[in-house]
């Protein structure tokens, strides 16, 4: 049984539909096209866009007029996000026949262009977030959206270290892709919906890299069954990255940092 | 005295402080930390902080909301030395010493993080501020209790920010969950260990969750957000009623 049911008639609007650039600044700006063009959704039904971002609750949104005539509102500024992983939630609300129902939706839609505050293009499937971590060096942090991986900010370069690091890589990372996929099963959601929803993304990765090919264990099996098949793709993903390899190299200083 | 944010170090001797309480329940306020040059520095600009007994929640609410008037909200709500200052500044009150001894709870109590999303809004000043400024009507609900405790309504509220964003929500819980009566929170809404039909612990936050998906909540008033949640919230608003 899949959880994640469309019983509404909402639509799942293209993301390519939205076109954003973000630019530096204090606070930063941003300019959308959007294209609902052929869409036959009504004209009258009103259009906003949200941006959200990595490590914060806040929600900022903006109406861009009505699906048949779209104005971008003047204050595009992101004035609540901090964070670099900023993205965007199109949605399309009925304001006549039944007020507020959601008409049409495209989630998790990332900058095509940005200045070095903001990432941009498509997207990994664990985006880095430095954050004030105290002792910690990182931590992985779950959320409807994304699954981030948080790394210590007051340790030197780190966040730019954690991929390219052996020897931070050979720790970290296997355990991250286990309590990842582990987090993933419980999610509930079917791997082969047209979706990008991180559960998803997460599982297909852990279904190519599975020695077999098997397909991820639904919710409901066991915790045997799930983690058999967890540590099977987290043994491949080792064996694909080498990571005892690069671990010793690394540490007995031959690594090559890369 | 003049309103002053700790520095680093500051917040470092305050935590010291803390643990030592727990230790010794009956540790000296330390008051000169308040005013040490090392620890401290001024808030420009320069505001006087009265000395004044907070009681309440509310009353803490609309003390710090008129203080803290002339900084900007976001600089304030960043500000983990300002809150953490102001925290010792009214210790007695966020902390009452009972017989001589106090007894401490967690550091994130006291000790503001701002940053922290499981912590931030623990903080006992903290959060009466933040309610009135995200809620400047209908907020009875989460102010009317003690400013020394975080009850479980205003915890289970705030740590769910998809239902605080929601620009009516604040006066759907309180046409659902305010017994007027009593002039308190409507009893069983958080029982923790049983599911009540309408109830604000478990089934509020699922039958937002499952609207979200259909509906764009930011654009219902109350009237139409009561309205969806369904029969079970309707029984819950005429037990409200009733009682």
């Amino acid at each position: 049984m899949i959880k994640r049911l469309n019983f509404t008639g909402r639509r799942r609007i293209p993301r390519d539909r939205v076109d954003i650039e973000v630019y530096d600044g204090q606070p930063r700006t941003f300019d959308a096209a959007i294209d609902l063009d052929g869409t036959s959704l009504p004209s009258h039904a009103a259009v906003f866009l949200e941006a959200m971002c990595a490590g914060s609750n806040a929600v900022e949104r903006f109406h861009f007029g009505e699906v048949g005539n779209i104005v971008p509102p003047q204050d595009r500024c992101l004035r609540e996000l901090d964070g670099k992983n900023v993205f965007f939630a199109l949605k399309i609300v009925d304001r006549n026949e039944r007020f507020g129902r959601l008409l049409g939706i495209a989630e998790h839609i990332r900058p095509q262009r940005a200045g070095k505050q903001t990432a941009a293009g498509r997207r990994g499937i664990l985006p880095v977030e430095p954050k004030e971590l105290r002792q910690r060096l990182w931590r992985l942090e779950f959320t409807d959206h994304e699954v981030y991986l948080y790394v210590n900010k007051d340790v030197p370069e780190l966040v730019d270290r954690v991929r390219t690091d052996p020897l931070f890589y050979a720790v970290v990372y296997p355990e991250v892709v286990r309590r990842v996929l582990m987090q993933a099963i419980s999610e509930n959601v079917d791997i082969e919906e047209d979706d990008d929803h991180w559960p998803v993304l997460w599982l297909r990765f852990g279904k190519n890299l599975h020695p077999m090919r098997d397909t991820p264990p639904t919710h409901d099996a066991t915790e045997e069954e799930r983690e058999e098949w967890v540590e099977d793709v987290v043994e491949a993903f080792c064996k694909s990255h080498t990571v005892r390899d690069k671990y010793i190299a690394a540490a007995s200083g031959n690594g090559s940092g890369s | 005295m003049i309103l002053r944010e700790f520095r680093d170090a500051g917040i470092s001797a305050f935590r010291d402080f803390l643990a030592q309480c727990r230790e010794e329940p009956g540790t000296p306020y330390p008051h000169y930390l308040l005013e040490d040059e090392s620890l401290t520095s001024a808030i420009s600009p320069a505001i006087e902080v009265a000395f004044t007994r907070l009681t309440t929640k509310a009353d803490a609410a609309h003390y710090l909301s008129s203080l803290l008037g002339p900084l900007s909200d976001r600089s304030v709500a960043a500000n983990a030395g300002l809150w953490t200052w102001l925290t010792l500044y009214f210790f007695d009150d966020v902390c009452p010493p009972k017989d001589g001894k106090r007894k401490v709870k967690n550091d994130y109590y006291y000790i503001f993080e701002p940053r922290n999303p499981r912590h931030f809004y623990r903080h006992l000043l903290f959060i009466s501020w933040h309610i009135l400024k995200v809620a400047p009507e209908h907020n009875r609900l989460l102010l009317s209790s003690r400013i020394s405790v975080l009850d479980k309504v205003t915890s289970e509220v705030l740590k769910r920010f998809y239902l605080t964003r929601i620009p009516c929500m604040f006066e759907v819980l309180d046409r659902l969950y305010w017994d007027d009566s009593r002039r308190r929170p409507r009893s069983g809404i958080v029982t923790q260990q049983k599911v009540t039909p309408g109830d604000l612990l478990h089934r509020l936050p699922i039958r937002i969750r499952q609207l979200e998906k259909t509906y764009d909540l930011f654009s219902l008033n109350a009237d139409q957000m009561i309205e969806l949640l369904g029969d079970e919230f309707q029984r819950e608003r005429q037990g409200a009623t009733a009682n």
